[in-house]
């Protein structure tokens, strides 16, 4: 009968080797089961799995948070969000200016002169400013210009031009000043300078091209500077020094069109890089571009590693064609080796990335000995992963959260997201042209409700286009009031009646379509609510939601829509041309809803071209409070992000008398509270702290 | 036998062919582009995304696409658009990822199935017959992911072990046997999981052949030959009710690439389920293509196997 009993025990065989099992496994309070490596290790949760390890090349969150522990930037933020040196120690900007002296005109030999006497006399109130005036002999310089095909699916084409400058006055300042030509053309006249690029440019060349050639020739021309003093000693993870070699190789590698970098915008306004000696680079732009400065935070690459030489003789070991053979197919790219406080040591495909502490980092070594990425694609059981003690964090949506506030074991941390959530109106379309009737259907809505209701009180009002808690913010513009009675009357004003519950207008009701894109359940909840909150004033409105990319496509790229429920995410820098500008409202950009506003357009680019922190500030928020008067957008809430933590994580440092002391986590006033990530240790126990 | 061989095989091979055009026609037709592409990026210059297309010869005619793409395919060129890895090489890792929890699932599977089935056929319409049929039913109609859930949600709150992934972290230094038992640890839920359809599904499969087996003349001449009970049933009975299921094995194939897309997904697991779950969601076209074009030839070679395998043990079909 071995059949009949093989049937038997085989089963239950399987069953006992793998119940047992069971016993061997380390649980929540007893993480060191088997090993106590667990306390040296700081566990991240993450949804998805890293792509690329190249700061250069990776466009994912996941990467750039391995990148950002295994890579430093030569500048970071500090606590208040200001720029503080990494592995740059200290730097200096200032400008070189060019004009072209207008034909027919005082030469550019009388011109610097002139220039030279006025600045010694000190007669003009700029004269400290300047430090050289010269001339720049006459030179060309041959530039690009891209063609987008004519018709759809022909080819891009690349045109060649070479503009010839003549000789032109050089002057030099010890700060930028994007007035400086006004100052300058009150001094010398208006017409002291030329005003004709056409004459610079060689003759019979095609229409399209000659338009965006016209637009590349610099009569005027600022050029700012940026000296960084690096930091000296300071070694990569396999023990080469860095120097001023590996920031100028980074740049390259960016504008390297093989290497096709998503960061080559970032960096389109250098004219060069410089390395005057190991520890000094010297960075020239073509042109004002202030937010380029916060790009230097990008990491930099180890040129050693990665340079022609080293990638042809990776090309040859793997057998593959060198010429073919670049940055992206390099295996650096799986196991990066930078200069920041972790190491790289191995990385599991949707299982794990793992990093390993620099004990030889410049600022002093990390506490952890560990730092893994563990991928768990699915929120719910990544809190099942965090109650096991598998995960020290993860990002925790706000009802995990407030289902674990209370809990002893846990630390919960919350502060506001850089971005906001907003409903748009195409200002193309009839009823939305109306300012009046943007401000009613904002006055309409209940956005504390929302907060309340949809978002379980994890949003705030916001007003304006910035990061809230950064400086560029107006704090005094105050939100619009709730008030539908206010949001009526604001419609009757604009020619609209109220008859029998509609709000009617030649005959036509103010009607409607609201769009959003699917799958997103706090933008399906807030559209019925918008809905409802407007047909109480007569307004009609019909919803839609579509999957993403037909969204996109079919909607909003085609400018097709009436209103449109949407969120930015944004960066910490006050750039808002591409999404504020006028000249940004065509099909493809992203100036959707049409916003056109001369004075905004102005500060937009006033705000980019202004390295002074304090001025731009004043110009970023007097442009906030006219777009939130334009009401363009009905401004819904920014939201708070959440974050858990295991309580045995502490911060260690060390005290008066040299041992280290414990304290509690705390959040920065921006609220980011892994600012001292390098000092985090896991202790055995929940510790207890006075006051 | 060989007439019928080439026959089979020239006509599967036929089926690839389209298959393979469908399947790459299919996602390059639905809207949307690959992320890394993304026009939506305001730092991007149309240029930059002239380049980026051209790169990944998304710039050329759909049908040389096609060309390019299965060239590429079949010389190990063609590479993910996410991370630059060779395709080839990402799926036979995560190939090795998802082969444990194939082999135990399918153990649990065989191993439970046929003795939940055989009782019950032996005693039809009794207390064991009438509960399993009720179990088999209540696994086969409720979802696989809740369950998971349930599962997952029960063993971390009250035993509070950790449950997902391949194995604990920390427990890289620890000794053999921790290690050992980790591992396992950490196969037991979701080969479970992706068991239990199978084993409620089979062990109903094997009741219905055993019941009409045993009603046969054969079993009949055999009790009345005087054999005992267990002889008839375990040894005439079962090898004939046996006999499908031969041909079943073939069909499992193709299991190791598409049955765990849910549970690899719930359960952290990096095998190839969760691999094209990711790649659709990415838009990453060589890797959702080439997982297609694998789990149509798993298919067709496992249906290749059935027909043979039938032939070759079932000496009523005579070609």
């Amino acid at each position: 009968m071995t059949i009949k009993r093989l049937l038997v025990f085989l089963p239950l065989f399987v069953t006992v080797v793998l119940l047992q099992s069971y016993f061997w496994v380390p649980t929540f309070d007893d993480q060191t089961r088997g090993s106590d490596r667990r306390l040296t290790q700081y566990i991240q949760g993450s949804i998805g799995d890293a792509q690329i390890l190249n700061p250069i090349l990776n466009a994912d969150t996941t990467s750039s948070t391995i990148v950002g522990h295994v890579f430093d930037g030569l500048i970071d933020r500090d606590k208040n969000l200001r720029f503080r040196g990494r592995l740059a120690t200290s730097w200096r900007i200032y400008e070189e200016t060019y004009f072209i002296p207008r034909p027919g005109g005082p030469t550019a030999g009388e011109l610097k002169d002139r220039i030279r006497e006025e600045v010694s006399a000190q007669s003009v109130p700029w004269a400290k400013e300047v430090t050289g005036v010269e001339i720049a002999s006459a030179a060309d310089e041959k530039i690009s210009i891209f063609l987008p095909p004519s018709k759809k699916g022909g080819k891009p084409r690349r045109e060649a031009v070479t503009i010839a400058y003549p000789r032109r006055v050089r002057v030099a300042l010890k700060n930028v000043d994007q007035d400086f030509f006004k100052k300058l053309k009150a001094l010398l006249g208006r017409d002291a300078i030329a005003d004709d690029p056409a004459r610079y440019l060689p003759g019979g060349l095609d229409e399209r091209v000659k338009k965006a050639a016209l637009a590349r020739v610099n009569l005027i021309e600022h050029n700012p500077i940026i000296i960084f003093e690096l930091r000296q000693g300071v070694r990569f993870h396999d023990g080469h020094e860095f120097d001023s070699g590996d920031v100028l190789f980074t740049y390259e590698s960016i504008l390297n069109p093989r290497n096709l970098s998503p960061r080559v915008p970032n960096f389109e306004p250098i004219k060069n890089v410089e390395t005057p000696d190991r520890f000094t680079v010297k960075v020239t732009y073509k042109r004002l571009y202030s937010p380029a400065f916060g790009t230097w935070g990008m990491q930099i690459l180890p040129e050693h590693l990665l340079n022609k030489k080293t990638l042809e003789a990776e090309a040859r070991r793997l057998g593959r064609d060198p010429e073919k053979f670049t940055m992206r197919d390099s295996g650096f790219n799986r196991s990066p080796v930078g200069a920041g406080p972790f190491k790289f040591k191995e990385w599991l495909s949707d299982e794990l990335i793992r990093l390993v502490r620099n004990d030889d980092y410049w600022e002093g070594p990390a506490k952890y000995e560990e730092y893994i990425m563990r991928i768990i694609p699915d929120p719910l059981t990544q809190e099942m992963a965090f109650y096991a003690g598998t995960v020290d964090s993860y990002g925790a949506g706000t009802h995990q959260v407030e289902r674990l506030r209370k809990d002893p074991r846990f630390q919960v941390f919350s502060g506001l997201s850089f971005g906001y959530t907003y409903i748009g109106y195409n200002m193309r379309r009839k009823p939305f042209k109306d300012v009046r009737v943007r401000r009613a259907l904002s006055m309409a809505v209940d956005t504390r409700k929302i907060h309340k209701y949809v978002l379980n009180g994890e949003a705030e009002d916001i007003t304006g286009p910035f990061v809230k808690q950064s400086e560029h913010y107006n704090k005094r513009v105050k939100p619009l009031p709730h008030d539908p009675k206010g949001a009526e009357r604001l419609l009757h004003e604009a020619g609209w009646k109220k008859i029998g519950g509609k709000m009617i207008k030649d005959g036509k009701q103010l009607a409607f379509k609201l769009v959003t894109n699917n799958g997103n359940e706090s933008r399906k909840a807030i559209s019925q609510v918008v809905q409802d909150s407007w047909k109480k004033i007569g307004v009609k409105v019909s919803l839609d939601r579509v999957e993403w990319a037909v969204f996109l496509e079919k909607y909003i790229n085609a400018l097709n829509f009436d209103a449109v429920i949407l969120g930015w995410s944004i960066g910490l820098d006050p750039d808002l041309y591409q999404i504020w500008h006028s000249s940004q409202t065509n099909r493809n950009q992203l100036n959707f809803v049409g916003y056109k506003n001369a004075e905004a357009d102005d500060l937009i680019v006033k705000i980019r071209q202004e390295y002074d922190l304090k001025k731009q500030i004043g110009f970023a928020r007097r442009l906030h409070e006219i777009i939130y008067r334009d009401q363009p957008y009905t401004f819904l809430y920014v939201g708070k992000w959440t974050a858990l933590l295991d309580r045995k994580i502490v911060v260690s440092e060390p005290g008066k008398d040299g041992k280290s002391r414990y304290r509690k986590i705390l959040p920065t006033a921006t609220g980011n509270y892994t600012y001292d990530f390098r000092k985090w240790l896991k202790i055995p126990s929940v510790p207890r702290f006075e006051g | 036998m060989a007439a019928y061989i080439v026959r089979t095989a020239f006509f599967k091979i036929i089926t690839l062919v389209i298959i393979s055009i469908i399947s790459f026609l299919i996602i390059h037709l639905a809207p949307g582009q690959p992320s890394q592409i993304d026009p939506l990026n305001p730092r991007f210059r149309k240029e930059d995304i002239a380049r980026y297309r051209a790169a990944f010869d998304l710039d050329k005619p759909l049908w040389k696409q096609y060309y390019l793409f299965y060239k590429k395919l079949g010389s190990g060129e063609l590479k993910s658009f996410k991370d630059n890895q060779p395709v080839l090489g990402k799926i036979w890792r995560r190939f090795l990822n998802s082969l444990p929890l194939f082999i135990v699932g399918t153990i649990l599977t065989w191993c439970l199935a046929f003795p939940m089935g055989i009782p019950a056929a032996l005693n039809p319409g009794r207390l064991y017959d009438r509960s399993t049929t009720f179990l088999s039913y209540f696994f086969i109609s409720f979802p696989g992911f809740f369950l998971a859930y349930l599962l997952i949600l029960g063993v971390a709150r009250f035993l509070e072990v950790p449950v997902l992934g391949m194995r604990t972290f920390g427990q890289e230094t620890a000794p053999l046997l921790y290690w050992l038992n980790d591992r396992i640890w950490h196969l037991v839920l979701p080969s479970l999981l992706g068991a239990i359809g199978g084993i409620a599904f089979l062990s109903r499969y094997v009741r219905v052949q055993m019941i009409e087996v045993l009603d046969s003349d054969f079993v009949r001449t055999a009790h009345s030959k005087g054999l005992d009970e267990n002889t008839v049933n375990y040894v005439h009975a079962l090898r004939n009710a046996a006999l499908p299921f031969v041909t079943m094995f073939g069909l499992l194939l193709p299991a190791l690439i598409g049955g765990s897309v849910i549970i690899e997904n719930i359960f952290a697991w990096p095998g190839m389920g969760r691999m094209a779950f990711e790649a659709i969601l990415a838009r990453d076209y060589p890797i959702v293509i080439s997982l297609n074009f694998f789990a149509a030839i798993l298919v067709l070679i496992g249906t290749f196997i059935s027909d043979i395998l039938l032939v070759l043990v079932d000496p009523r079909i005579r070609l």
